[in-house]
């Protein structure tokens, strides 16, 4: 065999049952494979045994289902599909090629002459399918959770079980009128006592209202007719799957033409609530780093699913923030188990996106300690090493030591209440650019265990302080106005030239960085005690500091320029690519292009606004 | 795209008639595959080379990786790689790429006997390559200066499809995106390590199917669709 084809060869000998097999054997079979890509889409038909091949699956993901369309398996990288290899195949089924594919063949006859003396692997290779479904499936729980969690929760468990129902004869009027007092955005149409129709609020908008269609007239004209329905007895993530495919938003239940019930999109996102729930018990019934190590692994996919079911930023950030709480403080939890209890009360307080509530599956870990003033010097042992536990902890759980050392292992961040309240009055009644450039980070501060108390205090202080001290804003302003919203971005590409990230939008430090920013300037100008850069511009909005509508501007400029990251970050995790913020051009339709373009020009009119303002004379 | 393709042809049949005796008139008394053959019908040798710069005139071919693609199946009992044992010393940039030392280039066969195989495993085949001026360049060069002449072979350039595909989309796309690397990654085609000609030929052997997946689903469009 040609050394060169050492990466097909190292790819086949990880694969059961085929890590046995010496290298030579390896070799002889490598030279009898040939390579097929399949499509997304391909309905693989199952040739007569005799001419049986075994795939190894090198990239993409398949499904096995039988002839009553039952799902009897995934299939996905490093997965081999013996299917049809055997000798007498019992159950007759189908392979859907779910994503591309790319997959080594080789014929079953040439399989079972070169593995002639290795009886063992053939057998192995020769089982049922039945029996190797099983076990995929069993190998699958480990890997994708969630998925699973949605395929083992039947519909019923799901969906709701009231349907708002009016007969077919009733007007557009009348409907509107149940569903504005049932408060329901979809509306099952009945015929003599059987579904045969959906209303929803936009068939009404797009084919009664916008279309100059009467109201008097009879739903039957503007329902969507042809249901797409789904049985009581699937699962949910079957249900969820035909709602992304057909793109609808409700989908009835129905048994033996009985409406049973309706699921909707939100359900979904309930449930996934939940999950996201139940790795939040999972961590707080954790003994150990390794075990929430675990846990935090599968952040990631919640992620990834998360959007595939339509969560927006906001809700996405919310949840994986409360997962970080959550890791903290069962580490806090572990930390003091092992440590004894703390001598002086004690705040552990997360700073800059994990305090705003913006954190995406990959961020660093920002932390640091509030100490009560009772502390005695000797007491900061105790306080050392809980930071270094908690600190660790996190690291292992994907969050990384933060690079400019802003954590509570830093003894400059692992201070009394007092020295904290004069590292502010200094920050903001002697302010310099660059001690600002480093502390800004504090000003976006929440406590995540322990005494708010102590949290509270300081920030009241600090407060009372910011509003006053122009010169502090006109500095902070001075360094927000660093970072620049790219507008030349599709005229002449103005984009990162570090080598690894060639040519692409940096959506965190060109998109929401100057508006977290602006959102914290707002805040400390009007003494807002608010955290998060949502509440805190629906705090601002109509203050001096900021109108209205220039707050409901940048409000949704945060909202899109997060959204793009999410979907972009999705995609990512999706393809096992680390997350990060850097956006291709092509990435981005033509449409979000001319969105993003006047979202900058916001950002940049806004910075022009406060820096005219706080100008620094 | 058929003149072109018949220039090929009528060329090949020209150039039969001058050529000395020896690997280039075997190579050339075999007929192209007509250019409404079927895409899975046709007989397709994925081609690359490692070369010691990028000047056809002053560089020579380091090295020669190909592999056959038939009925759109890869196949891997067909994989071939050879090391060419050039003159002179190797450039420690380009060492640096292909990892080929100068050790490893002694031992290497000489430019002919590799240049007398390849013309056997192109006879008759469609040559498939990504970014075809290399390795027409070399091809033709080297051949000139073995045989007097140069060859004519009918080529599809998996860039030149790529790009093809890209600029009938709005998204904008950047150079950089052609890259063999980079169109693999968008395929979700596995990682192989890249420079080595034979790995090469094989990712754009598999590059190539699912670039044609992609466009023609499950049809097969005839070869003159694609041709360079």
């Amino acid at each position: 065999m040609e050394i060169e084809l050492q990466e097909i060869s190292d790819f086949v000998s990880t694969i059961h049952p085929f890590e046995h097999l010496p290298q030579a054997i390896i070799e002889q079979l490598i030279k009898k494979m040939t390579i097929r890509y399949i499509r997304r889409g391909t309905i693989v038909p199952v040739e007569p045994t005799s001419q049986g091949r075994l795939y190894l699956l090198r990239k993409g993901a398949v499904t096995l289902l039988s002839e009553q369309q039952e799902l009897l398996g995934k299939l996905g990288e490093g997965d081999i599909c013996t299917a049809f290899c055997q000798l007498l195949e019992t159950i007759k089924f189908s392979i859907h090629v779910e994503e591309d594919t790319l997959v080594y063949t080789i014929a079953c006859r040439t399989l079972s002459v070169i593995l002639q003396d290795y009886p063992e692997e053939l057998s192995y290779l020769q089982k049922t399918s039945t029996q190797r479904l099983h076990q995929n499936m069993k190998e699958m729980e480990g890997k994708n959770t969630q998925a699973l969690s949605l395929m083992q929760t039947t519909l019923s468990d799901v969906m709701n079980h009231s349907v708002i129902t009016a007969d077919i004869s009733i007007s557009i009027h009348n409907a509107a009128i149940i569903m504005a007092d049932k408060n329901v955005s979809s509306l099952i149409i009945l015929q003599d006592g059987q579904a045969v129709g959906i209303l929803t609020d936009k068939d009404i908008t797009k084919r009664c209202v916008a279309s100059n269609v009467p109201v008097s007239n009879p739903v039957e004209h503007i329902m969507t007719t042809g249901l797409v329905s789904v049985s009581k007895d699937s699962d949910a993530f079957e249900a969820m799957m035909i709602m992304t495919r057909k793109h609808i938003q409700h989908l009835p239940v129905i048994d033996d033409q009985q409406l049973k019930g309706i699921i909707s999109v939100s359900d979904f996102l309930r449930h996934e609530g939940r999950n996201s729930v139940y790795i939040t018990n999972a961590i707080n019934k954790s003994e150990s780093v390794e075990e929430m190590q675990e846990h935090a692994q599968i952040i990631p996919q919640l992620q990834l699913q998360l959007v595939q079911m339509g969560a927006k930023a906001e809700h996405l950030a919310k949840i994986i923030t409360a997962i970080s709480s959550a890791i903290t403080r069962r580490l806090i939890e572990l930390a003091e188990r092992e440590l004894g209890p703390a001598p002086v009360p004690y705040a552990w307080v997360a700073a800059g996106s994990h305090a705003r509530r913006e954190q995406s599956s990959h961020s660093d870990q920002d932390n640091a300690l509030i100490i009560s003033d009772q502390m005695a010097k000797q007491d900061d042992q105790w306080f050392a090493a809980l930071a270094e536990f908690v600190c660790d902890g996190l690291n292992q759980c994907g969050y990384v030591y933060c690079p400019g050392d802003v954590m509570a292992t830093n003894s400059k961040w692992r201070q009394p209440a007092r020295r904290w309240t004069e590292y502010f009055t200094n920050w903001i009644t002697t302010p310099s650019p660059k001690a600002l450039m480093y502390s800004s980070i504090f000003f976006d501060l929440r406590c995540i265990s322990g005494d708010t108390q102590l949290v509270d205090d300081v920030r009241k202080k600090m407060l009372r302080l910011s509003p006053k001290n122009n010169l502090f804003l006109a500095h902070l302003t001075f360094n927000a106005l660093k970072l620049k919203p790219p507008l030349g971005f599709f005229r002449d590409f103005v984009l990162i030239h570090d080598g690894k990230h060639n040519d692409t939008l940096d959506l965190k430090h060109n998109g929401l960085a100057p508006i977290v920013d602006l959102a914290r300037i707002y805040a400390l100008a009007e003494g807002v005690e608010e955290v998060s850069t949502i509440e805190r511009l629906k705090r601002v909005s109509g203050t001096k500091s900021l109108t209205r509508e220039s707050a409901d501007d940048l409000l949704d400029a945060f909202e899109f320029i997060s959204n793009l990251r999410v979907k972009h970050q999705a995609q990512q995790i999706s393809i096992d690519v680390d997350a990060d913020n850097f956006m291709a051009p092509s990435e981005i339709s033509k449409l979000e292009r001319s969105h993003l373009k006047g979202t900058f020009k916001v950002i940049q009119n806004l910075q022009n606004y406060v820096e005219i303002r706080y100008k620094i004379s | 795209m058929f003149s072109q393709w018949f220039g090929y042809e009528a060329k090949r049949k020209r150039l039969f008639d001058k050529a000395p005796a020896g690997p280039l008139k075997d190579y050339l008394s075999i007929p192209f595959p007509e250019p409404k053959t079927a895409l899975h019908n046709t007989p397709i040798l994925a081609l690359d080379f490692e070369t010691t710069g990028l000047n056809a005139k002053t560089d020579q071919i380091l090295s020669v990786g190909h592999i056959a693609i038939e009925s759109f199946e890869i196949l891997l009992s067909s994989a071939y790689h050879q090391v060419i044992h050039t003159q002179g010393d190797l450039k420690e940039e380009g060492v640096i790429i292909h990892q080929i030392t100068d050790d490893i280039k002694s031992r290497g066969q000489d430019v002919e006997q590799v240049i007398e195989k390849l013309l056997q495993a192109m006879a008759g085949k469609v040559v498939l390559v990504h970014f075809a001026q290399i390795e027409k360049n070399f091809l033709q060069y080297t051949c000139k200066k073995l045989y007097g002449m140069a060859p004519v072979f009918p080529i599809i350039d998996t860039l030149v499809l790529a790009r093809k595909r890209l600029d009938q989309r709005t998204a904008l796309y950047s150079p950089n995106d052609l890259r063999l690397f980079n169109l693999r990654e968008k395929y979700k085609l596995p990682r192989y390590k890249a420079h080595n000609a034979l790995s090469d030929a094989l990712a754009t052997a598999e590059l190539f199917l699912a670039e044609i997946e992609r466009k023609y689903d499950k049809k097969s469009p005839p070869l003159k669709s694609v041709l360079l």
